[in-house]
């Protein structure tokens, strides 16, 4: 028993003050194998930890990116149709209406392969940066690793991107049948594709680590978020061909081995016949280096911060 | 009714027969908390002070574009609370609203980072809340099973302990339908439910008892003497005394983020009940005095 018993029943007891003393605490803990709460892992440990929660990841990617079409008549057809609907925009636009060719032979299938896979990079950014905040109740339930939550917001966005990547497929297959436009054929490399997605998807995630990490600690960076990824719209050649507008300098070159624009060129190599985009081993190199950079890099960044996350 | 009038006591006969509570030994420590403080960042809101009164208009505008920008600000919930927890205890937390009971909570949980001072433990806690929302847009049986793997089980094991879950819920067919179509009633079980799933060696419950039937007090109470007789520590935050003394045996009383008492749970409970008391009655006195002058 600790605390009087107030003589004046309106007026609560004066607070019990105090510390248990750190001595103690340590015997205590010592003497009953305790474990401290609220400290940051072990980097082994933290991996350990998120690699035996890899079905809950699983699970709660496909459970998001199952919800966000539930709620219509149609509900999973539309995993499909607003692809579809949207590369049919990109057709009409640049194909029929504007009927520029920017040095390609197939602007329709250029650009609806890039403006796909940037579409993936852009909502595992702008997702994985609120990912912290949006599940704050998640966290305040239940205990888990926190590196699980821009992992899976990742992986919901490729679980909705698979069928968008079947669209653009077939999307880039048709655009051949029109008469404008040189024909793209099914080749035995069109089995690249997955790879370049593979490692777009490695590379989604390390940057989805690292804006998590600084969204959570500072909230304003998530509205500078849409300004940089519109700078990386234009720097990566979604709409047009970075060598024929920016050139060979060292600018041009920047700009073609930046990551995103790797992953541009790797799924367009796999799929279209454009002359102007050979099969280049040292892009997959470039692709496969920046995948395995960013993601070491934003993990270990994200970890960092594990004992800050949701004290707000 | 106003917040004030808030009854505390809940009828007698709606609870599980008092003094019923198992003879479990008390053991060693399971859980050491030392000199704990928590501070949330609260963004959205700035006290700025009066702003109407002999000002110059210079201040006036300084003052309140600063409501306007960075307005950031830290509370305080808990302000330095210690106290060990030991072993088959069953430990009441009770305070008025806004005295940091749910935030202490959590915190013990491991899902609030302390700002300062230290939470030891034995095993994995487990925290179970009528808060604590799972994903409303999602089914019963998602659900169960996003809840299932975060405790740690395989999907295999969730499955195999699916019925089992449904069952105790009570909820039938229902699971299959999305979460925000329950009622406070069901989602509140279903959660219970969940929780279910491990015996943890600390079990905290966050309300739970309040929403809900006779028959699920009963099978919650069934549930929470086995984590109890399996030498496990019970925390159970709730606002109606005569629950805390029927299940608990010991009782914290937070005041403001402090621990003011801590002991036996009649006396503590007892104490705190007063001062509920006296607080309800201040306020209706209040009331009728505004409505004489009014």
């Amino acid at each position: 028993m600790v605390g009087e018993i107030p003589d004046d029943p309106t007026v609560p007891p004066p607070p019990l003050a105090g510390s248990i003393g750190q001595q103690r605490v340590r015997e205590l803990v010592d003497e009953n194998g305790l474990t401290e709460l609220g400290r940051r892992p072990s980097f082994k440990k933290y991996v350990t930890e998120l690699w035996e929660h890899r079905s809950f990841i699983t699970v709660l990617a496909q459970s998001k990116a199952y919800a966000k079409n539930q709620n219509s008549y149609l509900g999973q057809v539309w995993s499909v149709l607003t692809p579809t609907l949207n590369a049919l925009v990109y057709a009409i636009i640049f194909g029929i209406v504007l009927e520029t060719s920017r040095g390609l032979e197939n602007v329709i299938a250029f650009i609806v392969v890039g403006t796909f896979m940037f579409r993936f990079f852009e909502r595992s950014i702008s997702g994985g940066a609120k990912s912290v905040q949006s599940n704050a109740h998640l966290m305040r339930s239940l205990r888990f690793p926190r590196a699980v939550l821009p992992a899976s917001t990742v992986m919901a966005e490729l679980t909705t991107a698979i069928p968008a990547f079947v669209v653009m497929c077939v999307v880039s297959w048709a655009s051949g049948l029109l008469p404008a436009y040189p024909s793209v054929s099914v080749t035995w490399y069109w089995l690249l594709l997955p790879f370049a997605i593979l490692l777009m998807w490695m590379f989604n995630t390390g940057c989805a680590f690292i804006v998590a990490r600084v969204v959570a600690i500072t909230p304003d960076i998530q509205n500078i978020i849409p300004v940089l990824l519109r700078f990386g719209m234009y720097g990566s050649g979604v709409i047009f061909s970075i060598s024929h507008y920016a050139g060979d300098g060292l600018f041009g070159t920047l700009l073609q081995y930046q990551p995103v624009a790797v992953y541009l060129y790797l799924a367009r190599a796999s799929l279209l016949q454009e002359p102007s985009i050979p099969h280049d081993p040292v892009m997959w190199a470039f692709g496969a280096g920046w995948a395995v950079l960013f993601f070491v890099i934003g993990f270990v960044v994200f970890w960092r911060g594990e004992e800050r996350y949701g004290r707000d | 009714m106003t917040e004030a009038e808030i009854d505390f006591e809940v009828d007698p006969e709606d609870l599980p027969e008092i003094s019923d509570q198992p003879d479990v030994p008390i053991g060693g420590p399971s859980l050491v908390v030392d000199d704990l403080h928590i501070n949330y960042r609260v963004f959205g809101g700035k006290k700025v002070g009066a702003q109407y009164g002999k000002k110059s208009w210079f201040t006036r505008l300084v003052s309140q574009s600063r409501e306007h920008v960075g307005a950031v600000q830290t509370v305080s919930a808990i302000r330095g609370v210690s106290f060990v927890a030991r072993h088959g205890e069953s430990i009441g937390i009770v305070g008025t609203n806004g005295s940091g009971k749910s935030t202490l909570l959590r915190a013990v949980a491991g899902l609030i980072p302390p700002t300062k001072g230290t939470v030891h433990v034995s095993g994995e806690p487990s925290l179970l809340g009528v808060n604590a929302v799972l994903m409303r847009e999602l089914t019963g049986e998602r659900n169960i099973m996003i809840g299932g793997l975060a405790l740690g089980l395989t999907p295999q094991q969730v499955r195999d302990r699916f019925d089992e879950i449904v069952d105790f819920a009570g909820i039938g067919d229902a699971v299959y339908l999305p979460m925000k179509t329950y009622s406070s009633g069901m989602s509140a079980r279903l959660r219970f439910a969940i929780s279910s799933f491990a015996t943890p060696d600390i079990l905290m419950i966050d309300e739970a008892l309040a929403t809900g039937d006779a028959t699920f007090r009963q099978k919650s109470k069934a549930r929470m003497e086995v984590v109890r007789s399996e030498a496990g520590t019970i925390f159970l935050v709730s606002h109606s005394l005569a629950t805390v003394k029927a299940i608990c045996t010991r009782v914290l009383w937070l005041h403001e983020g402090n621990l003011v008492m801590d002991g036996p749970s009649e006396v503590v409970a007892d104490a705190y009940g007063r001062f509920a008391r006296s607080k309800r009655l201040e306020a209706k006195a209040q009331r009728a005095q505004r409505r004489r002058r009014g």
